[in-house]
């Protein structure tokens, strides 16, 4: 009886402790010194301040709109703009909504910054390797370029090419002009306009046809490498059939495409396309400042090849078009592209900077001229951080799947 | 067979074989314009054709900057009558003061020259090789500093507290430089001829409570001798030049890094919230330029705040550069902080280190040594991305500079001030950047 007690009485003290042990109690020791405890602690301690700052905020925002009688939302962007823009590649004009403001401010900073970033890399390219040039003089002019444009604050440059060079440009009537056809003036830069008649369909067309014919072609040509060995003369057949098969089409349609050249009439230039002098000066400065930067990537991109391999190449026979296409290059690119990749979505942020000359590109139209119309601060800076946001992050995305791809599948 | 007959009979005869030309000389200066200039007929003509295309690009701006340039003249009307093609420097010189010290005060300027030869001061001792505890001095400069610079920039009625600290931080400059001469002389820190007094009251820290007493005693005797000085009061408005540039890179400097620091820690954090916080706030400041996060904080950031709350543009802008700054240093430390091997980890937790001293004393001394370089790159960009600014109108250097062309006697002076702040920002940032690749080349050398 006595002992059945004691061991009634044992398990139940057992159990308790049992469930004692089992059951969490947090006190303010383990808070402090169980890690994982501790941490939990951490995070929600940070996010209550995270939340609480944005109450903060959120609450003080609604005071100041609610005292400013300005409602929170992105309905004005379907209201008259009704003011103009200087210069633009999609059609605008003042009736139009703020939403194709926004468009035309995405268009004007993206066409800016893909032909700085065109520019830029094949400039950067050409500094690159002549800075590696044996010649001393060669190589010491590309240093001291390097080093002159990239120590000198890009907005000062761009300010310079707009102030010193482009504006203090003859006038329409005196400009500088090649074969009469391209004119550089101060009012900017003139250019023949392609102009597209009805029948030119055809030939885009025809021209996208070859395109894909000749990249099966290409395919088929690395398998019959793979499965004989042999290189099959693909280049010239596949180049003279694509270019051949375009022109008789569009000779057949009868050329539908002429150039709209510029000509002066009265005070300014009629026909043709052109780029303002604030476009021409952003785009100088810009793509000379990234020129520098890529050089210098592109220096010790190359530099970074291991001298061994360029002594087997030579060893096995290559010839030095051979090396550079074969060795080279293809090391070079795996050491360049991802930095060159982070300078080409440097290069559309950066495009921003032209607001100071007063091109109108994203910032200038959205955030400066709308935002001063209709006030929403709010919403304009989010949509143009968006639009920032989204091209850097797709850029990225896009460039760093392409970059992985041809890195070096180690292990 | 009759190959090998051939060259049978052709053994025969001894012929010798013609001798090598004779070696080329690569040693000296004539060796040396052999080898890099003159190595083959390319070459030569390749020298030939860049040297005359830099004489006909050189020769007209040396002209235009020294040859014909005027240095003297009261107004541009004189300067083109005396050199119609040469540079206007004498334009620059009336606007020199303007371009340093912005809007501020004739007779007020000692108190921007003391504060930042103050600065300057303060971290001499880091280039100094018997000065002790830098990491600790160049802390409390950072801590310190910013209280006198204030109470010398902006002047005013200021708080007691900002007052004890602005002494505070004089009286703690004046203690370093004693113990640094003292330490050159071989003698002796302050503290040591203290200790044995105090050794009597606190056996443990007598060196510590030794330096302490000395520093509160130093702060009184300033705060006493100073009570009566009232600086003038120089609004905001009046900061700009190159004093507004120094001001906005030296505290973006300054703050870039700690935030960054934290922000590295936290995206390499195991703790999902603070990861995840930590990366977006990096992610999201440096996918957009920095022109809309400056008119961000001009157009946004008031609506964030109750209205009674008076903001200045100069805070506003700070905010959002410092911002700017930590996220990309973020991205430089984090390179240095995977950079440091897994076993260092390891080795820290097996001798019983917590997370926080594994990175102050293990990781972070470690990962900042092998970032050295970069950092300084990030501090040059920062320099130069310092002239945003002008854009959202402050007044810094080069809104300084394009101003000069809107002076009546200077009108449409444009292109001589830009020349001369561009050799100023050259000047600052190679330096730097040369300065990067010694240390740079040391600090391989060292491993």
């Amino acid at each position: 009886m006595r002992l059945g007690y004691e061991v009634f009485s044992k398990s139940i003290i057992i159990a308790h402790s049992k469930w004692l042990r089992s059951c969490k109690i947090i006190t303010l020791k383990k808070l402090l010194y169980d890690s994982s405890y501790r941490s939990k602690l951490i995070q929600g301690l940070t996010l209550l301040l995270v939340c609480g700052i944005g109450y903060y905020f959120y609450s003080n925002v609604v005071e100041n709109l609610h005292r400013m009688e300005l409602p929170f939302g992105f309905d004005f962007i379907s209201s008259t703009a009704g003011f103009d823009i200087g210069w633009s590649i999609i059609p605008y004009d003042p009736t139009m909504s703020y939403a194709w403001v926004y468009l035309v401010g995405i268009c004007n900073t993206l066409i800016l910054s893909a032909l700085i970033i065109f520019f830029a890399t094949a400039l950067g390219f050409v500094v690159g390797i002549i800075r590696l040039s044996r010649n001393f003089l060669l190589s010491q002019c590309a240093r001291w370029y390097v080093e002159f444009i990239r120590n000198v604050p890009l907005l000062i440059q761009i300010i310079f090419w707009f102030i010193v060079v482009f504006s203090t440009l003859p006038a329409p009537r005196g400009s500088y002009h090649l074969l009469d056809t391209f004119f550089l003036n101060n009012r900017g830069f003139y250019f023949p306009a392609p102009v597209f008649e009805t029948n030119s369909s055809w030939t885009v067309i025809a021209a996208l046809l070859a395109c894909i014919c000749s990249y099966i072609l290409l395919k088929k040509s690395q398998i019959f490498r793979k499965r004989n060995g042999k290189r099959l003369p693909i280049l010239y057949p596949s180049l003279i059939a694509l270019l051949g098969f375009v022109a008789i089409i569009f000779m057949v349609t009868g050329s539908p495409l002429h150039w709209a050249v510029p000509s002066l009439q009265g005070f300014n230039f009629h026909d043709g396309f052109f780029f303002p002098t604030a476009f021409m000066a952003a785009f100088v400065a810009m793509t000379t400042y990234r020129s520098a930067t890529i050089g210098e990537m592109v220096r010790a991109g190359i530099q970074s090849i291991d001298p061994g391999q360029l002594e087997a190449a030579s060893a096995i026979g290559f010839s030095r078009f051979k090396t550079l296409r074969l060795i080279i290059v293809p090391q070079a690119a795996r050491a360049i592209l991802p930095p060159l990749i982070n300078i080409w979505l440097t290069i559309v942020k950066e495009s921003s900077l032209a607001v100071a000359i007063g091109f109108p590109e994203l910032v200038s139209v959205f955030i400066q001229t709308s935002l001063n119309q209709t006030g929403r601060a709010i919403e304009i800076v989010l949509m143009v951080m968006g639009f920032y946001m989204c091209t850097s992050l797709s850029i990225s995305y896009i460039m760093n799947r392409y970059n992985k791809r041809i890195q070096l599948q180690e292990g | 067979m009759e190959n090998q007959q051939t060259t049978k009979s052709e053994l025969l005869k001894f012929v010798p074989s013609p001798s090598r030309p004779p070696v080329t000389i690569t040693y000296g200066p004539i060796g040396w314009l052999k080898k890099n200039l003159f190595g083959n007929i390319w070459n030569t003509l390749l020298t030939i054709a860049v040297f005359t295309l830099l004489f006909l690009l050189l020769k007209p701006f040396l002209e235009w900057t020294v040859l014909k340039a005027v240095w003297t003249a009261s107004t541009r009307r004189e300067c083109i009558d005396i050199s119609p093609d040469g540079a206007c420097w004498a334009g620059i010189f009336p606007w020199v003061n303007n371009l340093i010290y912005g809007l501020y005060p004739d007779t007020l300027q000692w108190r921007i020259n003391l504060g930042i030869g103050i600065g300057i001061l303060w971290f001499i001792p880091l280039a100094l090789k018997k000065a002790q505890q830098k990491m600790i001095f160049s802390l409390m400069g950072v801590l310190l500093y910013p209280f006198l610079a204030n109470y010398l920039f902006l002047g005013g009625d200021r708080s007691n507290f900002h007052y004890i600290m602005a002494c505070a931080g004089l009286a703690y400059l004046l203690i370093l430089y004693v113990n640094i001469i003292l330490t050159y002389l071989n003698r002796k820190r302050v503290e040591e001829y203290l200790e044995p007094f105090l050794e009597r009251f606190c056996r443990k820290n007598a060196t510590r409570w030794a330096y302490l007493t000395i520093w509160m005693f130093i702060t009184v005797i300033i705060a006493f001798i100073l009570r009566n000085q009232t600086l003038e009061h120089v609004s905001v408005d009046a900061w700009g030049g190159l004093f507004l540039t120094l001001i906005i890179s030296g505290v973006s400097i300054a703050m870039a890094l700690p935030i960054g620091i934290i922000l590295a820690l936290g995206r390499r954090s195991e703790m999902p919230i603070i990861k995840w916080f930590s990366l977006c706030t990096i992610e999201l400041v440096r996918s957009v330029p920095m022109i809309t996060v400056l008119f961000m904080s001009v157009t946004m950031l008031p609506l964030f705040f109750p209205n009674t709350m008076e903001l200045n543009k100069l805070v506003q802008v700070l905010v959002a550069v410092c911002l700017f700054a930590g996220a990309y240093m973020a991205e430089t430390v984090r390179g240095g902080l995977q950079a440091i091997p897994r076993g260092q980890y390891d080795a820290a937790k097996s001798v019983g280190l917590g997370y926080w001293h594994t990175m102050i004393f293990i990781i972070l001394p470690q990962a900042l040594r092998a970032m050295i370089p970069n950092i300084v790159t990030s501090f040059i960009s920062l320099f130069k991305d310092t002239t945003l600014v002008s854009i959202i109108g402050l007044f810094d250097i080069m809104l300084m500079a394009r101003n000069i062309s809107i002076d009546k006697n200077w009108l449409g002076l444009h292109s001589e001030p830009l020349v001369a702040i561009s050799v100023l920002f050259f000047v600052f940032c190679y330096t730097m950047s040369q300065y990067s690749q010694r240390l740079e080349k040391k600090l391989n050398t060292n491993r």
